[in-house]
């Protein structure tokens, strides 16, 4: 009895192991597919499109090794501009004959391209396309950046309660559509707190003298300033701001999730407060490791850029292990379905527009670094 | 708060002012705006930005440097981009025009391929120390600044008016051919002129990253708008133009955002360009009426 | 019809909005007149456009009609006064006029969006699909996939307007007002003098350069779907001028070629477009050196008709 027992253990375990074996597909092959990058690799944000085409090529180099898909990865260089995007995605779509594309970086470009990628029935991801509307393109457009409307809330909403901020100045770059929209979620979060906002002021990108903003905002005495800038221009405002007497909390938008600006700003940096889906440094194995690799392989740490472009590369390789073929309507539809992928941001989904649902953490820079905000 | 603001201005202003001379200088001689003035002045804060802070080398030096670096920026400009056009019959203003628009193009492209599109720390060892007199607090930075502009503007006037190298150059400015044919080596003198304009460049490089800390490859162009803004503001060919119309200009944008919406800074000198043309197109302090240069 | 490549069909769209860019300030420069203000025009038709058919759901011919006309008025009001200017300074006032007015599309977000800008712009290709899908046609009759369908119409629509624009400006040129604009450019006081109406034909080459910026603009924005305050910059000005400098700035094929060859070697050398502007700006200088009428002048094309008639067939 007991040998019969375990002979039937021994042919279930093959079985098992066999069935298992066969998770590629039903020839038991790696499904083979192009996948499109659309990235800024030259010209202004070259930074950005930087961190993003290494986050993607480490991920593409992990899944490759792992052999269920195989991956060619075609790398367009947009340059941040939305005509050379659309000749992109379609050189892309068309030439290439890519089954997805992971980009553009910016929003503008998205507008640009999505439209295309959308008709032409190639599902399209963007990984740090934070503006209004860009899912609501058409049933091809994804996106797993975090928007703006949701990370705001949390920081705003945790830093009033901390500091019992009652009024507020903001601050933001009204030439840049990522920092105007980011400005647009600040003002409607304090409306909504009903926050007195005593001051808005504006700056433009490339600017290094934000003295005259700064003072106005001084002179004012807000309890806390809002501020939604690009890390560039952010870290800047900062080391200015402190360096006039400025004290109160700064709550930053996105482009303050980036190490660069403690790098800018150095002390001045101290207690600025953030909502980002990516913190480098959570107790968390998973982003440990991608940390580790992330530096090793390019010598410095990933940015919450780098790592939500790795995550969007494994979410767009397992739908496609998902659908089980190269093929792009099948894709978009297992993408459509993803849920509760475990990735270095942490828990993530689409929701039914195929927009993000994900929860942010909120950080405070201490002691040059970023951590939890409680 | 006003007097702060002021203060702002006026620093705001001097280095306005120092560029714009760079411009009218070679304006008044060559009867040409050249377009990459503004590169060059980027050039020159970015050369005294590696020499202090990654060199860590004192402020003098990287006042040095700059010059050195933006004067051969000039002479080369003048060698390569200028001079061949002089030579040829035929070729138009519109000409020496755009073969500068070329060069700053050349530059600014050329600067972000070297420094990249980011912001780098211009650390003044003395950025710390400032003084207070009543309400207003006055940096130690605003007060060099504000010294140095003075004593290169009254310096340049001076030399202008009282040497012989200076009353060389006033007259090759008045007619070019008449100078040459009272001796004056016109050659010379041209790439004298572009060489002292582009060095004056270089040390209003240095001294905006004096005074914000930070500059990125973006400043040379907003910087070379805005100079054009003053000197026609001011009258082309003008040193008190510029020198006010700096003034004026820093004065104008400070107070805007203080006051106004400072979402229209960087647009005031243009509307400025705009209103001085359509009623004194010579400028305020400008001389010959504008139909009669070409 | 397997070859034909949307992604050729769009490079080669964006040539031809880049042709109507070129010939827009070849034309005021043909009287002697230097505009860098044709990007501000530009904005003027593609926000026009952009806005009417967003917002108003106006049909898109009719957007582009009225960006285009909205263009040419600007022209002239930016004409007239620029009148007492001349070389440099009017360059400058262009320049100027073309960075106040992308400052107020930035901060008068009320209209304009700011600089979100305006997105979901209707596009000619995808609205044509749905129009002939409503009637019943279907693009596989032609052997076509839709996107095919798409680039080819955007394509065709181009193509139509530039050959439209190029011939009207080609018989311009033999015409009295093209003889009166060279008279102009080459000696304006001895024009004046011969009695020809210096400040009508200024002015009006002014405004036929705005409106074909604005045309272009138009067409820009229902080809990209989306427009910005970015689009629109002094990066955009100088670009246009290099096409009419770099291809010829003598006859109107030159910016022509100009726009085609620095559209076309770009995306070809997608390798160098990382040193593109360096030699943009290389090439801006040697011309000036060298050749300052660019590549195409008359003396060239009259080869070229020589030789086409000489040889024996």
């Amino acid at each position: 009895m007991k040998r019969t027992v375990r002979l039937f253990a021994v042919v279930a375990c093959a079985l098992l192991a066999f069935v298992f074996m066969g998770a590629e597909n039903a020839n038991g092959e790696a499904i083979k597919a192009k996948i499109g990058v659309i990235s800024i690799i030259t010209g202004q944000g070259a930074a950005y499109g930087e961190a993003i085409t290494n986050g993607i090529k480490l991920a593409r180099d992990e899944v490759n090794a792992k052999g269920e898909v195989l991956i060619d990865l075609k790398v367009e260089d947009s340059s941040g501009k939305q005509e050379q995007a659309l000749a992109a995605a379609q050189k892309l779509i068309n030439s290439e004959k890519v089954v997805s594309i992971i980009g553009p970086t910016l929003s503008n470009e998205m507008f640009a391209a999505g439209p295309e990628a959308n008709a032409s029935g190639v599902p399209i991801m963007g990984t740090s396309t934070t503006a209004k509307g860009i899912p609501q393109i058409g049933k091809f457009v994804f996106r797993n950046a975090l928007p703006e409307s949701q990370a705001i809330p949390a920081s705003v909403g945790q830093a009033v309660k901390k500091y019992n901020i009652r009024k507020v100045a903001l601050l933001y770059g009204n030439d840049d559509a990522f920092t105007k929209s980011g400005f647009d979620t600040m003002k409607e979060v304090a409306e909504k707190l009903k926050l007195e906002i005593v001051t808005i002021q504006e700056f433009q990108k490339g600017q290094a003298d934000y003295k005259a903003q700064l003072t106005k905002i001084t002179s004012l005495k807000p309890d806390a300033v809002f501020c939604s800038a690009l890390y560039n221009e952010g870290g800047v405002i900062l080391a200015q701001a402190r360096k006039m007497g400025l004290k109160v909390p700064f709550v930053g938008g996105n482009g303050f999730n980036s190490p660069k600006v403690i790098e800018i700003a150095k002390e001045a940096a101290e207690g600025l407060i953030v909502a980002t889906p990516w913190f480098g440094e959570k107790n968390d194995p998973k982003v440990k490791e991608f940390v580790a690799k992330y530096e090793k392989a390019y010598g410095k740490k990933p940015d919450q850029f780098a790592a939500q472009a790795y995550d969007a590369f494994y979410i767009m390789t397992n739908a496609l292990k998902a659908a089980g073929t190269a093929d792009r309507a099948k894709l978009r539809d297992a993408l459509a379905a993803t849920k509760n992928f475990q990735g270095v941001l942490g828990k993530f989904s689409f929701d039914a527009e195929r927009d993000v649902v994900m929860a942010p953490n909120v950080l405070i820079v201490k002691g040059g670094k970023f951590t939890i905000f409680n | 708060m006003f007097l702060e603001q002021l203060i702002n201005g006026i620093t705001l202003g001097s280095i306005y002012a120092i560029v714009a001379l760079g411009y009218t200088l070679v304006f008044g001689v060559l009867d040409i705006i050249n377009m990459a003035h503004g590169e060059i002045f980027m050039f020159g804060a970015f050369v005294g930005m590696l020499i202090v802070s990654k060199a860590g080398a004192p402020l003098p030096v990287a006042f040095l440097g700059a010059i050195v670096v933006t004067a051969a920026m000039g002479l080369l400009l003048e060698r390569f981009a200028l001079r061949p056009l002089r030579t040829r019959p035929g070729a138009s203003h519109l000409a020496s025009l755009i073969s500068t628009i070329g060069v700053s193009i050349l530059l600014e492209n050329v600067a972000h391929k070297i420094f990249g599109s980011g912001n780098h720390l211009f650390e003044t060892p003395f950025a710390e120390i400032s003084f207070t007199i009543g309400p207003v607090t006055v940096y130690l930075v605003q007060v060099v600044i504000l010294l140095i502009s003075l004593f290169l503007m009254v310096g340049l006037s001076l030399w202008l008016s009282r040497t012989r190298a200076g009353k060389a150059l006033r007259a090759a400015a008045e007619n070019l051919e008449t100078a040459g044919l009272l001796g004056v080596d016109t050659n010379r003198m041209i790439t004298a002129t572009v060489v002292i304009a582009s060095a004056m460049g270089g040390i209003a490089g240095v001294l905006v990253g004096m005074a914000f800390n930070y500059i990125n490859n973006q400043i040379g162009l907003s910087m070379g708008l805005k100079g054009l803004a003053i000197i026609i503001f001011g009258g082309m060919g003008s040193v008190y133009g510029a020198m006010a119309g700096g003034l004026i200009l820093g004065l104008s944008e400070t107070f805007v955002v203080a006051y106004g919406s400072s979402g229209y800074r960087d647009a005031i000198a243009f509307v400025a360009i705009i209103v001085i043309l359509l009623i004194k197109p010579q400028g305020l302090f400008g001389q010959a009426p504008a139909e009669a240069r070409r | 019809m397997e070859w034909l490549n949307p992604y050729h069909l769009q490079v080669a769209s964006f040539v031809l909005i880049n042709a109507i860019l070129g010939v827009s300030i070849y034309v005021t420069l043909s009287t002697g007149q230097l505009s860098l203000g044709n990007a501000g025009f530009m904005s003027v038709g593609a926000y026009t456009a952009a806005l009417l058919s967003t917002q108003h759901q106006v049909p898109i011919p009719v957007g582009i009609l009225a960006g285009s006309l909205l263009a040419g008025a600007a022209g002239i009001l930016v004409g007239i006064p620029s009148l007492r200017l001349s070389g440099v300074y009017l360059a400058i006032a262009t320049l100027g006029f073309g960075e106040v007015l992308r400052a107020v599309l930035i901060n008068w977000e009320s209209l304009t969006g700011g600089a979100v800008g305006v997105p979901a712009i209707p596009q000619m290709g995808r609205v044509t699909l749905v129009w002939a899908r409503d009637r019943g046609f279907s693009p596989e009759s032609l052997g076509l996939q839709s996107n095919q369908f798409i680039s080819l119409t955007v394509f065709l629509i181009l193509l139509l307007g530039t050959i439209l624009t190029v011939a009207f400006f080609l018989r311009l040129s033999r015409s009295r007002v093209g003889r009166a604009y060279a008279a102009i450019r080459l000696d304006e006081s001895a024009a004046a003098a011969a009695g020809i109406p210096i400040t009508y034909y200024k002015v009006l080459a002014f405004s036929q350069g705005a409106l074909l910026s604005g045309f272009a603009g138009a067409l820009f924005a229902h080809s990209t779907s989306f427009v910005s305050p970015g689009d629109f910059t002094y990066h955009r000005a100088v670009e246009i001028l290099v096409f009419a400098v770099f291809g010829g700035s003598l006859h109107i094929f030159g910016p022509v070629f100009g726009a085609a060859f620095l559209t076309v070697v770009p995306e070809a050398l997608r390798a160098i477009s990382d040193y593109r502007y360096i030699l943009y700006g290389i090439l801006l200088v040697l011309m000036m050196v060298f050749r300052p009428q660019g590549v195409i002048d008359p003396a060239l094309l009259g080869r070229f008709r020589r030789s086409g008639k000489g040889t024996p067939a």
